[in-house]
């Protein structure tokens, strides 16, 4: 049996792969803070001595995520804040561990505690953000929060907490499987002086539409491609079983 | 099966959810007292086929791994509480809240329920109620022979009788607060019950400890912009084209496999 059956078989296997990060980028066009995946594919050579140096395998990979940041969205709301340029909000994920989003539609618990949209604390200066009782939640450009008071005047803004606001180089953070971000060595990082946000804007998803739609289109060609290929294999083997053929 | 046939129909149903949550918007964008919602998107999580940084060999490592995604869910919706534009209707048992707060009406099965529409009415035992017939709470009745109602902004209620001159105090209309709006649950008919989330009603009057006062005569517009929500229905409707196209993509590279093999 031709190996080229096998070769050709992992590209389409891979072709596949890809098409699902693809997928899954596009899925999540309107979800807020949400960063799209890269897709890349390797090549990877098989070598033992009797074969063919010829025999290189397809190898999807997803060596990172793209943090470029999405369109702001103006939303007029108090409590969602959007993170300027490489920066992330620190939240307190569901294993309880420090981890990082760019999802800034937050909101307050009924224990006036500060979470994120899906209901993960936000980290303040060390601690959970608690807002006491407020008529009014203003954040400011370096993530701090102050309100006023229920019952108080504007001129008695109380200064609560500030959000944690880290920065990080797109090599050193991973996407955990729940979507948020973590440091490649697990430690919680250092909060950034100079990071900003955006009260009353959100971000939107970084997914490019019609880049994805592409990709999406041009492996399904390249997928077929990899299909013709097995069928070119089997019709060879066909005809040579034919030949040699006794009857 | 290709899994991106199941990611891209989280999409679509995601995509679906959406253009609900808008239609809804948009057919309460007349609704006094209405506040909109948002569909708060979420990825799925991530399963990791390979794993990156794991040893290739004794020496080496592989430098990324293979994690995918398995798409996108609607991980709830989110009431804006903000306030809705303020307009003169003239009518004295119309009130807005010009802050924060609510009114609280009392349900048929006796429990509370809060709304922010002040289109209110007499019943026919002179008790103010709402559209839906539902007691304000506490209780004001209005005796038959009262003229010029009068609401202030702080909720006192007063009237004046046949004949005399001096207005009589009927009762207060007091505002009920929560940590967190959003929290409260929607049953229709424009109100609202507390939940957990929510937190229990303080009660208040109004004008102080933060909450609105109340203005006599006016009512409160739906907090929907309608332009917005057209933006939203576009982006909504091209996502789901596109979520579907991967599909009929997914599905035709399937079909290719069958055909040719």
């Amino acid at each position: 049996m031709d190996k080229a059956l096998f070769t050709a078989m992992s590209g389409a296997k891979q072709t596949m792969q890809a098409q699902t990060v693809h997928a899954h980028n596009l899925a999540n066009v309107s979800t807020t803070g949400f960063q799209r995946d890269f897709v890349t594919a390797q090549s990877r050579y098989v070598h033992a001595d009797y074969a063919q140096p010829s025999r290189a395998m397809a190898l999807t990979t997803t060596p990172a995520t793209d943090f470029s940041q999405g369109a702001l969205q103006q939303t007029g709301r108090d409590l969602d804040v959007a993170v300027e340029g490489e920066g992330f909000i620190a939240v307190i994920a569901k294993d309880g561990t420090e981890a990082y989003t760019r999802a800034g539609n937050l909101r307050v618990d009924s224990l006036g505690q500060l979470t994120t949209g899906n209901g993960l604390p936000v980290l303040g200066n060390g601690a959970p953000i608690a807002i006491p009782p407020a008529e009014k939640v203003e954040i400011g450009a370096d993530g701090t929060i102050s309100i006023r008071a229920l019952g108080q005047g504007p001129d008695a803004l109380a200064s609560v907490d500030r959000i944690k606001l880290v920065r990080a180089n797109a090599d050193e953070l991973q996407k955990r499987t729940d979507g948020l971000l973590q440091a490649k060595d697990g430690n919680p990082l250092d909060p950034d002086a100079n990071s900003r946000v955006v009260s009353g804007y959100l971000e939107t998803s970084n997914v490019n539409a019609v880049e994805a739609m592409t990709e999406v289109l041009s492996l399904s060609r390249q997928f077929e491609l990899q299909i013709k290929f097995l069928h070119k294999v089997d019709q060879n083997t066909e005809a040579a079983t034919r030949l040699l053929s006794v009857s | 099966m290709h899994s991106a046939l199941w990611i891209s129909k989280t999409g679509l149903s995601a995509q679906d959810k959406q253009l609900t949550t808008i239609s809804n918007n948009l057919s309460n964008a007349a609704t006094v007292g209405f506040k909109r919602d948002r569909a708060v998107f979420e990825d799925l999580l991530y399963q990791i086929h390979r794993q990156p940084g794991a040893q290739s060999s004794e020496s080496t490592e592989l430098p990324s791994g293979l994690q995918l995604g398995t798409g996108v869910k609607v991980a709830g919706t989110q009431k804006q509480f903000t306030e809705g534009s303020l307009q003169i209707t003239d009518q004295a048992l119309d009130v807005a809240i010009n802050g924060r707060g609510f009114f609280e009406v009392l349900m048929p099965d006796g429990s509370a329920a809060y709304t922010r529409n002040g289109q209110f009415h007499l019943s026919a035992d002179g008790q103010i109620v709402n559209v839906n017939g539902m007691l304000l709470q506490p209780a004001i009745t209005v005796p038959d022979n009262m003229n010029s109602l009068t609401i202030g902004k702080d909720g006192v209620v007063t009237a004046v009788a046949a004949g005399t001159s001096q207005p009589q105090q009927l009762g207060n209309i007091q505002v009920h607060d929560f940590i967190n709006p959003a929290g409260l649950q929607a049953i229709g008919a424009n109100v609202f019950q507390a939940t957990a989330s929510s937190g229990t009603a303080q009660t208040t009057t109004p004008g102080t400890e933060g909450v609105g006062s109340l203005e006599q005569g006016t009512l409160e517009n739906s907090n929907v912009d309608v332009v917005e929500e057209l933006v939203n229905m576009i982006t909504t409707q091209r996502a789901y084209e596109m979520n579907s196209k991967v599909i009929s993509t997914a599905d035709q590279m399937l079909q290719y496999v069958s055909q040719n093999l």
